[in-house]
């Protein structure tokens, strides 16, 4: 086995390609790597080899790059070019870096600029001197794919949204401050004394800085408020415009009139809640990227072969959109394709990696007959479909339906602070009309009854009460980071509060998700002897079960073998020591005339392994059966303890696959599961989880592949595991970013902690200002007492969600 | 009392100028992308500068 110097992949040494870089030897597993070793070198670029961590950069793609869909984004700036397009393939910064170097050395590129959080690449050229197509050909010779931006509106939208959350949230942080400089020193006044005309004049200047921060930051909030009053609903905008305004107003009454001032509080309430809605904002807003990453799964064009299959020597093939395939049309896929469409293989051979859509990683054989899915990557060999669904209609397709639906059905949570104010609003409102009333009653002057009513909805406002929720989820998913569980925005904590059922995957979750050689027997021959043997010619094939086998006899000795030959799918052929050797499956060595079921002990052994969950593989030596093989995917070692942790914590646990129902009892009763649901289209699995729902239990799932993506989705909580693909990890709320599935009860425990650390935060906030309610109803609020307020349900719930940092 | 005033004045002329630093900060873009910068200082660009040089 060699190492390629390019791709950091094995390969066997029959293949190697070598080179001569800046006088060093270096070796490749083809010619692509070879050339993209030299252009990056040549470019002055070899830092690339140095700065990469893991990432590994796939082969290029030598298609030519479709410029069509990329010349409607560009766009005009004075005498250049611009235009937006999305890298495919970023995976780390040196990418970045990579990128950014390579588009600004190419002639007539005056600015690249590579996002590394959104993978948007903006670049700017003078058309005189270079065209998109030389950029897009520049991207694609170092390994990356250009895709056209095509921004939907509402990611615009979410964008803009930010900006401008953060934009008001900065004004109201900037005026709060300089109008801090002024509520001190009249702070001050009231204990040592203040003239009165400084006061006027602080006073003034106060409400100068007070307004925009009222009117301009608390926009959004007058504007929900308004909306909430109209449809009778007392929200949280409705509270802090209460709080708010109503210590704008009176403040500018009490100005006038010579008395207290309260316009820190109208500040301060709408900048500590523009606050806490930014930290939440930035966690938020990815979701709709997995469905933008999942149609880019499938090609845009095809292969369709022209004139009729049977006549070999005219037929040729066309390169067409995949829109204008028909049903019953011919496609040709040849090897590392994607396939486009769903089919029926009519001519050819091949394996495909069905591991995207099934989550399984052992790739399927597939000959005449066998059903093909769009999206999905052929391995080796090339072969003819006919299309039996159009580009609407194939199970990615559908996938992508089912996930674009779960997340639009997703209904918003109702937080708990909501539902707290919901009660606090019309009780405060009422409380303050009982003060009006008692004052009017007692024969009080108008004015004076109607301003000690509004300073008991001065006073009630809890200011922390923004920041309740937000700072409880920040420390709490900081914490869960520290420990390798990635929390996307905080309404994921208040949703898995009342987890019922957790649901696994088999595949990549329950078990390691590769290939290991479980047990292995030699017939005739020592057991080490027929490892060596099969090893040997295993080593040779690219296959997973081959490398189960390979990694097994790593301290053994390896035979060479000669005239090689491998069949996809059904095994492989060689000579060893003069000897002709064969391994495969069944089917294999009775169609090379080897008896593989003439012992009934060992027939009965292999078909209890493969009851187990294990693939069995036959070696034969010299025409004989010289051992069997058993290969399987191991349950984790935590598994059964994680299932006994869960159960423990009174959830019940269940599994679900798309696995056959065999293999998923042996993994299920491995790792202490009783409910198992087989056999399970992604599809299915969302709908399984929706009626759990239904029978009223929250439901958390967790899976790796793009198979459970629609479950995941659907799920009250999605968790995906840190190995998973893409469209995973962003259909799911959660990830375990370690391989560990012993993280899982520590999340479960986390968000359960962090729920009650919010509870606790929302008394908190409202605590010190109900305290001061009476002080208001009978008249002798003071500013001080509303500062005080302030400030200690500030600093309580600050101290209280900083508790989640230990343990 | 002047000299409070002016103090006052120069303190709010410095503010609002931060204010407008911050948004322009945000309108060009500076807050777009928080997760490359803290990278940079990893790129070390050393070829670029040996040119110029």
């Amino acid at each position: 086995m060699q190492k390629c110097d390019h791709c950091l992949l094995e390969f066997p040494d029959r293949e190697a390609v070598y080179d001569e870089v800046k006088g060093q030897r270096k070796v490749f597993c083809c010619n692509g790597c070879k050339g993209i070793y030299r252009l990056i070198n040549d470019e002055g670029l070899g830092e690339f080899y140095k700065k990469r961590a893991s990432w590994v950069p796939g082969p290029a793609e030598d298609k030519p790059v479709d410029t069509a869909a990329f010349n409607e984004h560009i766009m005009q700036t004075g005498n250049e070019l611009e235009t937006d397009i999305i890298l495919d393939g970023i995976r780390c910064a040196s990418c970045v870096w990579l990128n950014e170097k390579i588009l600004y050395r190419t002639i007539g590129v005056t600015y690249a600029n590579v996002n590394y959080a959104t993978h948007k690449a903006k670049i700017r050229w003078n058309p005189q001197e270079t065209g998109i197509d030389n950029i897009l050909a520049r991207i694609k010779s170092i390994g990356y794919t250009p895709k056209p931006f095509t921004s939907k509106a509402y990611e615009k939208e979410m964008e803009n949204r930010k900006r401008d959350l953060l934009i008001r949230f900065g004004t109201a942080s900037f005026f709060s401050m300089q109008l801090m400089l002024y509520a001190v020193a009249l702070y001050a006044g009231y204990f040592q004394g203040i003239d009165e005309e400084t006061k006027n004049i602080f006073h003034l200047i106060s409400l100068v800085l007070t307004t925009p921060v009222v009117f301009y930051s608390g926009w959004p909030f007058i504007n929900g408020a308004v909306r909430g009053l109209r449809n009778l609903h007392f929200n949280m905008d409705l509270l802090i415009m209460t709080g708010s305004g109503s210590a704008y107003l009176y403040s500018i009454y009490e100005m006038f009139s010579g008395g207290k001032v309260y316009f820190d509080t109208a500040a301060m309430i709408i900048t500590l809640i523009l606050l806490g809605r930014y930290i939440e904002a930035g966690a938020k807003g990815r979701a709709s990227q997995a469905i933008t990453r999942l149609l880019s799964l499938s090609p845009k064009e095809a292969r369709r072969i022209v004139g009729a299959i049977h006549e070999l020597p005219l037929r040729s093939s066309e390169s067409i959109p995949i829109s204008s395939i028909k049903a019953g049309d011919m496609i040709e896929v040849i090897p590392g394709e994607k396939i486009p469409l769903d089919g029926v293989v009519m001519e050819g051979s091949s394996e495909v990696d069905e591991s995207m859509l099934t989550g399984e990683s052992k790739p399927v054989s597939k000959s005449a007959g066998s059903d093909v899915f769009c999206g999905t990557q052929n391995l080796y060999g090339n072969f003819i479909f006919k299309v039996n669904k159009t580009a609407g209609d194939t199970v990615l397709s559908q996938i992508i339906k089912t996930v674009e639906e779960a997340q639009a059905r997703r209904a918003p949570v109702q937080t708990t602070a909501d539902r707290v104010v919901g009660i606090f609003v019309p009780a405060i409102l009422l409380l303050s009309f009982a003060t009006w009333m008692y004052w009017i009653f007692h024969g009080s002057f108008t004015t004076d009854a109607v301003m000690n009513a509004v300073s008991v909805l001065v006073i009630a406002c809890p200011c922390a009460l923004g920041l309740a929720t937000p700072l409880a989820i920040l420390v709490g998913t900081t914490k869960g980071a520290s420990k390798g569980i990635l929390i996307k925005g905080g309404d994921v904590i208040e949703k898995s509060k009342n987890i019922g059922i957790i649901v696994l995957d088999k595949t990549g979750t329950l078990t390691e998700g590769r290939p290991v050689l479980s047990s292995f027997k030699g017939i005739g021959m020592s057991d080490t002897e027929a490892l060596r043997l099969a090893s040997s010619l295993e080593r040779l094939s690219e296959h997973s079960i081959g490398k189960a086998l390979v990694s097994a006899s790593k301290a053994l000795e390896l035979n060479d073998v000669t005239d090689f030959k491998a069949y996809p799918g059904r095994g492989l052929k060689g000579v060893i020591n003069g000897k002709p050797v064969l391994i495969g499956n069944r089917e294999f060595m009775e169609s090379n005339g080897i008896d593989a079921a003439s012992d009934r002990n060992l027939l009965s052994e292999i078909e209890s392994s493969e009851l187990s969950g294990a693939t069995v593989v036959y070696l034969s030596y010299e025409g004989n059966l010289a051992g069997t093989f058993s290969v399987s995917d191991t349950v984790r070692n935590e598994a059964a303890d994680v299932v006994k942790m869960l159960k423990h914590k009174g959830l019940d646990v269940a599994m679900i696959t798309g696995d056959n129902i065999k293999t998923a009892a042996a993994v299920a009763r491995e790792a202490g599961i009783d409910t198992v649901k087989a056999q399970m289209s992604p599809v299915e699995k969302a709908e399984e989880i929706k009626r759990m729902q239904e029978c009223g239990r929250r439901v958390i799932m967790v899976g790796d592949g793009i198979n459970d993506a629609p479950a995941l989705v659907q799920a009250d909580v999605g968790i995906a595991m840190g190995r998973a693909t893409d469209i995973a990890l962003e259909s799911s709320d959660m990830v375990l970013m370690r391989n560990d599935l012993r993280l899982l009860p520590y999340a479960v425990n986390l968000s359960k902690k962090t729920f009650s650390v919010i509870r606790q935060n929302i008394f908190w906030a409202f605590f010190y200002n109900a305290v001061a309610i009476p002080l208001a109803v009978v008249g002798i609020l003071h500013p001080i007492v509303a500062a005080g307020a302030m400030a200690l349900s500030s600093l309580s719930v600050v101290g209280n969600s900083l508790r989640l940092q230990r343990g | 009392m002047w000299s409070i005033l002016i103090l006052i004045f120069l303190t709010l002329c410095a503010g609002i100028a931060a204010w407008l630093f911050f948004l322009w900060a945000v309108k060009s873009g500076q807050y777009d992308d928080v997760e490359r910068p803290k990278y940079r200082m990893l790129d070390e660009e050393k070829d670029e500068k040996i040119k110029k040089q």
